[in-house]
């Protein structure tokens, strides 16, 4: 590597107009990758890498100049410290299924992590699992079942999305509601931190000795390090679940009995509020669930927990939803229906595909307290800029994912798209809101970031991340605007 | 904020349905190959971009990575049933496929089964060889060699049927008339598994069908138009629409999963074939699966099979066709008969028409999950309906020196009516 030290420095996203004079360089450093992880696990032709331009927010196309797929701890550990000898640039990746292009490799290096897919240790009496990063969150589950356990963040790409992903994004779910998010979930981890050491990062449950590492890295977006394992949190099943689809007429109406409900001092597992776009879509996929197709918004509430005290919880959510308007409350009757309830849920996202040929998606959480307001200013500006919303999130949370299916190819429609959904972003915000839930700010929200924090607590972000990642070429241009790094700016040769 | 997709080239063809995709990922757990091969080319959702790069002419037919991924692909369609925005992949790799098939020439052994499957004659002689040969005993000795050779005699051999299910018989007992029906021969099932064909002609009496011969009938061009030659196929269709016009049947009976897939979707392959397309489309509605019909005269229930079953569901039964409980109702009709799981009931075993022929490798390590699940499952009998998944399984077992069968779940219904009526 030596030898092409010169070249090095331009190796990235700010050295598009030198494409050529480092191709020699990329060539050695994928013959160096092939030697560790196998020639087959490195691609380097840029028709092989096509498929990896996008994460499952399809609008942005960022090819990679070069991916590896380590399938061992010690292939991954050699990955990242020969990446550090060569000073390249890289973003980790798990299965793709981002939903703010976290996971983009723009003409840099992407380490996709999916082949470090085992189950390390289950160990049902301290209730905890030890798995590789690239461990598909529902097959955690899966495993843990056995043992009447359960993984309990479960965002809606779980049958897909991977362990490693979660933690990078601090990944959320209908059941973070009840249950916290990935970040409550996380007991160990250990990390190869971009410079090349690795890390045991540990989180003691009675009373934590020094800094909250774990805390810094859930949610670091591939920032800080690649993960090589995680120890997570299982969760005993409920002895009581009772699933019920409230459907209404308005989504005032639902939003109303959601705030109605959390107020009362109910904390359901879970609370989502589909609207009438997403249940069209739904039912007409294979995941149809049995929604009301003329319904305007229907509410999937979940109650769980020790028998005891679970009937009063159920006619308590029932009497608030018929106040606030419900229609019918349907109850699910067994576990096949309501794993139904539950997939139609899941798959709505995918299902946006029927709509139209493009989607976008957004993230915002607002007070619970405004949800009924935000909604009906969401619809005014969706009207105001005529594209379709279709609303499907976690209401509980007061997480708002408006989805946009639009058409891409009409230049105009999809500056409509783009216009208003940065309205609703900043209406969100102006609401006392903030700009991701659990999608991660990626690609895709940075540029909110300086309308969110100011320009000190920047800073302070970028100071953090310089702790970790030295060199900064852990998952570069992503999560904090480096024009607002005032360190990085002084830096000699620095530029945006 | 969301960046714009790139403008639609003025040159790209049309690939019906693709735009569906919105790359959410569902499907990658559901791709044998994405799961056999950890890189996102082999999975659906990859396939899909290199298929619209290549249809919006980003990427050439040419193209040797395009190629080999598109090549790979089992053509199982799981990735069918988990996307939740119903992109029509089978469709859209036939239709990319037929578009490449001008500029590249198949693997000889692909180009040889398909010519042979399209020529009747032919085909006949083929099968009567195959027969004979199977008859001499050499394929069972020479099952276990390792290599390819090996496999292929293992499949031959794992054709093979006792005397007791070659030559079983009872008078249909059914009361109730439930309709004129013709069954599809098929050119494996006739060929190498006519005892499985004769179980379907007596069963599906035995439940008050009435069975009607529909005379000039071919092979269903399944084959072809997943390799891409469409031509042939859109011929082998017209002639089976024909005969079976003629047979006067009101259902159409299929016991290979694969044939019964491809026949449903006649109206598809027809689409733009004016004089054909109506045709086409009220014969694609009269196909059954043997199982579907089966189930819905209840079925009949037939005397004690003691025996321990697990059931692979074929993928064009299970994700093409969407059938998934008929096959378990036929189980369910026989008295004795223990239904155990199968972990990964779904997945493709790796037969896959002719893939395991022309992507040995992968078709191996696509089959070997299988039979270790098998393994696991402890059941002497799979049950699975559709010949390519019959032998693929049965030669598995074979050479694994498993003590496992495979056997069609009408056959079992069949032995099942044998000890009764």
């Amino acid at each position: 590597m030596n030898g092409t030290k010169g070249r090095i420095e331009r190796f990235g996203p700010s050295c598009v107009n030198s494409a050529t004079s480092y191709f020699p360089f990329v060539t050695s450093l994928a013959s160096e990758l092939s030697q560790i992880v196998g020639a087959r696990h490195v691609l380097q032709r840029p028709t092989e890498l096509l498929v990896y331009q996008s994460d499952a927010l399809p609008g942005y196309h960022k090819r990679p100049r070069l991916a590896v797929f380590p399938g061992t701890r010690d292939e991954a550990i050699a990955v990242v410290r020969a990446l550090h000898r060569a000073q390249a640039p890289y973003v980790p990746r798990g299965a793709g299924t981002g939903l703010s292009g976290g996971a983009l490799a723009d003409d840099v290096v992407l380490i996709g992590m999916q082949r470090m897919r085992r189950i390390i240790a289950v160990d049902p009496v301290r209730r905890a699992a030890t798995v590789e990063p690239g461990v598909v969150n529902a097959n955690l589950t899966k495993a843990a079942t056995p043992f009447g356990l359960h993984y309990a963040p479960d965002p809606s790409s779980q049958s897909a999305c991977t362990i490693g992903g979660n933690v990078a994004e601090n990944a959320g779910g209908p059941h973070c509601l009840k249950y916290g998010v990935t970040l409550n979930h996380v007991l160990a981890a250990t990390v190869v931190l971009p410079g090349g050491d690795v890390v045991q990062l540990e989180r003691h449950s009675e009373s934590e000795t020094g800094y909250d590492l774990i805390g810094a890295y859930v949610g670091s977006e591939g920032c800080f390090g690649v993960t090589l394992d995680v120890t997570v949190k299982l969760t005993p099943n409920p002895e009581g679940i009772c699933t019920m689809l409230a459907d209404f007429t308005s989504v005032d109406d639902a939003a109303r009995a959601t705030s109605a409900i959390v107020a009362a001092g109910i904390l359901p597992a879970a609370l989502e509020l589909l609207d009438h776009g997403t249940i069209e879509a739904v039912e007409s996929s294979i995941y149809a669930a049995g929604y009301p197709r003329d319904a305007a918004a229907v509410l999937l509430i979940e109650v769980d927990g020790a028998l005891a005290g679970l009937d009063d919880d159920v006619t308590a959510v029932q009497r608030l939803c018929r106040e606030c308007g419900a229609r019918e409350i349907r109850t699910a009757t067994d576990a096949t229906d309501r794993a139904r309830l539950w997939q139609g849920r899941k798959k709505a996202f995918g299902a946006m595909g029927r709509v139209a040929p493009h989607l976008a998606v957004q993230d915002a959480v607002v007070p619970r307290t405004k949800l009924a307001t935000i909604l009906a200013r969401n619809a005014e500006i969706a009207a105001r800029h005529r594209i379709t919303v279709c609303n499907v999130f976690h209401a509980g949370d007061g997480n708002l994912h408006p989805n946009v299916p639009y058409n891409g190819n009409d230049p105009d429609e999809a500056a409509r798209v783009h216009a208003a959904l940065r309205e609703i972003m900043e209406m969100c915000i102006a609401e006392g809101g903030t700009i991701t839930g659990e999608h991660g700010v990626g690609l895709d929200k940075l540029g909110f970031m300086e309308t969110l924090f100011t320009g000190d607590t920047l800073d302070a972000m970028c100071r953090l991340r310089t702790a970790w990642d030295p060199e900064r070429r852990a998952n570069p241009g992503k999560v904090v605007p480096m024009h607002s790094c005032r360190e990085w700016l002084a830096a000699p040769g620095a530029h945006t | 904020m969301t960046a714009l997709p790139p403008a639609a080239r003025s040159a790209a063809l049309p690939l019906p349905g693709s735009d569906n995709c919105v790359h959410c990922g569902f499907c990658l757990q559901a791709c044998p190959t994405y799961l056999a091969l950890d890189d996102e080319n082999d999975s659906p959702r990859g396939r899909i971009v290199i298929m619209k790069a290549i249809a919006d002419g980003a990427l050439s037919f040419d193209d040797t990575d395009a190629q080999l991924h598109l090549d790979r692909c089992l053509g199982c369609r799981a990735c069918e049933t988990a996307c939740p925005s119903g992109v029509p992949y089978g469709q859209l790799l036939e239709l990319t496929r037929e578009r490449g098939a001008a500029r590249r020439t198949l693997p000889v052994v692909a180009r040889l089964i398909l010519f042979v499957f399209s020529n009747a004659p032919l085909l006949a002689v083929s099968m009567w060889k195959a027969r004979v040969f199977r008859a001499t005993g050499i394929p069972s000795l020479l099952a276990r060699i390792p290599g390819r050779l090996g496999f292929a005699m293992a499949m031959l051999a794992s054709t093979r049927r006792s005397a007791a299910g070659r030559n079983r018989s009872y008078s249909p007992r059914s009361s109730v008339a439930r309709g004129k029906v013709a069954t599809l021969d098929g050119c494996v099932m006739e060929g190498l598994f006519a005892p499985v064909n004769r179980a379907t002609e007596r069963t599906l009496a035995a439940n008050g069908y009435m069975l009607v011969k529909a005379e000039s009938q071919r092979c269903c061009g399944a084959l072809h138009a997943h390799a891409g030659d469409a031509s042939t196929a859109r011929e082998l269709a017209r002639a089976n629409i024909a005969a079976f016009e003629a047979s006067g049947a009101e259902f159409i009976a299929v016991n290979s999963a694969g044939c019964g897939a491809a026949m449903k979707e006649y109206g598809h392959l027809l689409a733009g074939d004016s004089a054909w397309s109506e045709r086409a489309r009220a014969f694609g509605a009269k196909v059954r699966d043997v199982s579907e019909l089966l189930a819905a005269a209840g079925p009949a229930q037939g005397g004690t099979l003691d025996v321990k079953v697990a059931y692979d569901a074929p993928c064009h039964l299970l994700h093409g066709q969407r059938v998934s409980a008929p096959p378990l109702a036929v189980l369910a009709a026989i008295p004795g008969l223990e239904l155990v799981p199968l972990t990964d009931n779904d997945q493709c075993c790796g037969s896959a028409g002719i893939y395991n022929l022309v992507e040995p490798e992968i078709s191996d390590l696509v089959l070997a999950s299988k039979l270790r699940n098998i393994a696991a499952s402890g059941a002497p009998v799979i049950a699975t309906g559709n010949p390519g998944c019959l032998m693929q399984i049965g030669a598995g077992l074979l050479r694994s020196n498993g003590v496992a069968q495979s056997r069609h779940p009408v056959e079992l219904l069949d032995a099942s009516y044998a000890q009764r009526i």
